[in-house]
């Protein structure tokens, strides 16, 4: 369990539209019947985790995600040029003594403003997204799920920031309300914004399909894995529904498979309308051994 | 003709009907997979790599243990919360999965202990294809971070090969940040791919407000249509409301998953599926030869 005395499991993939959203809700359903919970939408590009929480109600504010880009000084500034050869970024091009900076493209790292020997830079807060809270009651027994929402800005390049204020309202929300487990619904791939959103977290659970697409992408994304040493375990879902061999390649880096979903077009047909299966129990049934395994490694002593 | 195939969603078919459509041009396409990150491709179109090289993302920083004075300068100038502490000692690494590069803890630290390392951050190819169409790839090493970056060298291969005269299909990635803005770059134009689920017309409606934020052309086709009548019906009136066509609706039907698995496209395959789309993608072709025209 992570210092915060709350349990995290980060729900991820390589491949996109294998289930992640799907299984991390249904994850927090399940985990709701023995613990408070929290679910957190770190698909900040493409958040969905609310469609399947329709009768959701806002829990706090939203709340802008901010960052400092610098603005020059045009009195000031000597036309040096060191910010534009320290910017990691080519957000800053200097040109004939004049500094321009691309408030697009910069991180918000701080790196020209302390460098610069004129001190000529300043900063400003740009939103680049937003956060917000959500509880969404599940029966008329006062259980509920609570929900944190993280957005990028159309346009924004700099969702990793997003990822990581998510990540921390979601803390908060947990110590908050007590909640015992976070659930993060993480973005897919294997750069950057799926690396944020999995740092910290308890317990990886990656979902794949039986398909040579997503069979390609899981080798991806358990080379990651393996190498940072995070406990994880593999979810199969639509299992029936191709041929390609997930056992093998989870075999092959040592992570086990810890519940298969089968492919049935019911489930398909209510995944897209955004209804939970809360009403089918062989489904639920899988996600109890998912949270018993991720739960399990946890009291376990974490990383393998 | 450059065309992207995008839609917000990851796993609403972009790959598929990407591949369909450069199936259909033929060996007088270019076809870019963008999705880096996830690169199938090579898998849908059956590949052979004739050209490969190395990809750096430029320098990564680290810290060397023996150099650190643990005085925690570094710390201080994170703006990443991306510097920790060493169990047992007060020396500070660098943990990469939430480093930006930026360099500020190198122009910190006063022992200079901030080493600074070029590695391959993943590798970029040219292959040719089963079916005809030249493809660029790439595969990214698991957990870099600059995917927007190789996306780049991607377009940019795939622009000199294809010269003037080749058509380029542009695979992009899943959402709508750095990597996907880098893949839809001029582009004349872009196909949404729109799955008919609440997940796949809220991400849609998102990636529509990018492509327009970026004054690109836009084209939608409708996939895993015939789930849900009630979404089939959402996805449509969801288009007409942004005034974007549609060339056609796949249904979604496991033939097409099985014609995959033996190699073929969507184009390929027989039945209603595969009727549905062929027309798609002969409408499409239709308003990118109307586009090309203009």
């Amino acid at each position: 369990m992570s210092s915060s005395g709350q349990a995290v499991i980060a729900v991820a993939s390589g491949k996109g539209g294998t289930g992640k959203t799907t299984v991390a809700a249904h994850l927090a359903l399940a985990a709701s019947l023995c613990k408070s919970s929290i679910l957190v939408d770190l698909d900040v590009e493409a958040p969905d985790v609310l469609g399947y929480f329709p009768q959701a109600t806002r829990a706090g504010a939203g709340e802008p995600v901010l960052v400092r880009v610098p603005r020059v000084n045009q009195s000031i500034c000597t036309g040096c040029g060191l910010c534009a050869k320290l910017c990691r970024f080519g957000a800053i091009v200097a040109l004939r003594d004049t500094v321009t900076i691309g408030q697009d493209i910069c991180k918000g790292c701080g790196r020209c403003v302390s460098a610069c020997p004129a001190g000529a830079l300043y900063e400003e807060s740009v939103e680049v997204g937003a956060t917000a809270a959500f509880k969404a009651a599940l029966d008329s027994s006062g259980r509920a799920i609570g929900i944190v929402e993280g957005r990028s800005a159309i346009g924004d390049i700099r969702t990793t920031a997003v990822i990581e204020a998510a990540k921390r309202r979601s803390r908060e929300l947990a110590r908050q309300d007590g909640a015992e487990l976070v659930v993060r619904d993480c973005p897919p791939g294997i750069s950057c914004p799926a690396t944020h959103a999995i740092e910290g977290a308890d317990f990886v659970i990656l979902v794949a399909e039986p398909t040579e697409f997503s069979v390609h992408d899981l080798d991806a994304a358990l080379r990651y894995i393996a190498a940072s040493g995070l406990s994880a375990g593999v979810v199969v879902n639509k299992d029936g529904f191709g041929s390609a061999d997930i056992d093998a390649v989870c075999a092959r880096y040592r992570i086990p498979i810890i519940a298969r979903i089968a492919f049935d077009r019911g489930r398909a047909a209510s995944g897209a309308a955004g209804r939970l299966w809360d009403d089918d129990p062989a489904a639920m049934a899988e996600m109890e051994k998912m949270l018993a395994a991720a739960l399990g490694a946890d009291r376990a002593g974490g990383r393998a | 003709m450059k065309i992207a195939v995008a839609s917000g969603k990851g796993g609403a078919g972009k790959t598929s009907i990407a591949a369909a459509l450069a199936a259909s041009i033929g060996p007088s396409c270019v076809m870019a997979d963008c999705d880096v990150d996830a690169a199938n491709a090579a898998i849908a179109l059956g590949s052979t790599v004739r050209e490969r090289r190395d990809y750096s993302a430029g320098l990564s920083f680290f810290i060397d243990p023996e150099s650190c004075v643990g005085c925690g300068k570094c710390e201080e100038a994170c703006r990443f919360e991306a510097i920790r502490t060493l169990p047992g000692t007060q020396k500070r690494e660098i943990a990469g999965e939430l480093c930006e590069r930026c360099g500020a803890c190198f122009d910190r630290c006063p022992a200079g202990a901030v080493k600074t390392e070029d590695k391959v951050a993943g590798e970029l190819f040219v292959s040719d294809t089963r079916i005809g169409p030249s493809l660029v790839h790439a595969e990214l090493v698991p957990g870099e971070d600059t995917s927007g970056k190789l996306v780049y060298q991607v377009r940019v291969r795939a622009d000199s090969l294809a010269g003037e005269s080749r058509h380029i299909v542009v695979d992009a990635p899943p959402g709508i940040g750095c990597p996907v803005i880098a893949s839809l770059s001029g582009i004349d134009l872009v196909l949404i791919v729109v799955e008919a689920s609440v997940s796949g017309i809220q991400d849609a409606k998102r990636l529509i407000e990018l492509v327009a934020k970026m004054k690109r052309g836009s084209i939608a086709i409708i996939n895993k249509a015939g789930l849900d009548a009630g979404m089939d019906e959402r996805a449509r009136s969801m288009l007409a409301e942004a005034g974007i066509a549609i060339v056609g609706e796949i249904p979604f039907d496991p033939s097409l998953r099985s014609a995959e698995e033996s190699g073929a496209t969507w184009i390929a395959v027989e039945g209603e599926a595969g009727d549905k789309a062929r027309h798609a993608i002969a409408a499409l072709r239709r308003a990118m030869n109307e586009g090309g025209e203009q």
